[in-house]
């Protein structure tokens, strides 16, 4: 039975883990090789894919999706979409796609001369079911070795675990002194009463 | 438009929880403070203390505080969208 346990928490944690990852935003170092925009027919993968109410009609079943390629500072591909979040999930609040597709097509440049920008996104790439990562943002960075220090994400996750712990925390003192007692005296009182 | 709004009330709904869960606690916190300070020095009935300091709290600024549980959301909502569309 220990093993259960430990297998929903280890769970609970991944999923948690995984749940951060996907939404948290993260800056890659990278050359813009192209943008362009394609229609996108969204199936099982419409989860990963943002549909934002922003002004436009959200019925449609397809619709045409800004994307940004890029070649990474470690050698490898990655393309981007570039959508709407709008008020909706994760709260990033973004509706300037437009802009910056115009902001990414200005910072385009070849392999021989290489203009480095850093690309602030979130989720994931698949290629097996299709889903690209969000870009948020875009600059010119110096190099294709500049460091990035993640101050959001440091601030967002310990505010984070800071909650949690203080609830957790909160929480076991109220069962301790509350609620145990509680049981102990309905406990006594069944033995009691055989 | 409807997006707005369903983000409106959907983040007032949550807040609202977050508020009177907290308003609660605030107050539940502030009782067994009061009834340890009477315990120390008993004077006087110990109810009549210990609802006299509630009534305090009820108009006191520590109170009101918690409405930046509606506040401070809004004020980050405003410097995001600032940030990630017009900076």
């Amino acid at each position: 039975m220990v093993y259960v346990k430990w297998v929903f928490i280890t769970l609970f944690w991944a999923v948690v883990a995984a749940f951060l990852h996907y939404t948290l935003p993260q800056t890659d170092i990278a050359r813009v090789i192209d943008t362009y925009e394609r229609r996108v027919d969204f199936g099982e993968n419409s989860w990963f894919w943002s549909g934002a109410d922003t002004g436009e009609a959200t019925t449609g079943a397809n619709r045409d999706v800004f994307f940004i390629q890029t070649r990474r500072a470690n050698g490898s591909v990655m393309d981007y979409r570039n959508e709407d979040t709008g008020w909706g999930w994760p709260p990033y609040f973004k509706f300037d796609t437009s802009n910056l597709q115009a902001e990414a097509a200005d910072l385009r440049s070849t392999s021989e001369s290489p203009r480095w920008v850093a690309i602030k996104h979130y989720g994931w790439r698949n290629e097996f079911i299709s889903i690209y990562p969000n870009a948020i943002s875009i600059r010119a960075v110096d190099g294709p070795d500049v460091t990035i220090i993640p101050w959001l994400n440091i601030v967002i996750l310990t505010t984070l675990f800071g909650t949690i712990w203080a609830i957790w925390v909160r929480w076991r003192r109220f069962r301790e002194n509350r609620l145990d007692p509680l049981f102990e005296r309905i406990g006594d009182r069944i033995a009691g009463v055989r | 438009m409807l997006a707005l709004a369903r983000f409106f009330i959907l983040g007032f709904l949550v807040l609202t929880v977050v508020y009177v869960s907290l308003s609660l606690y605030s107050r539940a916190v502030r009782r067994d403070k009061l009834e340890a300070k009477w315990d120390e020095h008993p004077e006087g009935d110990r109810d009549a203390f210990v609802q006299a300091g509630l009534k305090e709290y009820d108009h006191s600024l520590r109170r009101k505080l918690i409405l930046g549980v509606y506040v401070v959301p809004m004020v980050l909502i405003g410097i995001i969208v600032y940030l990630t569309n017009f900076h």
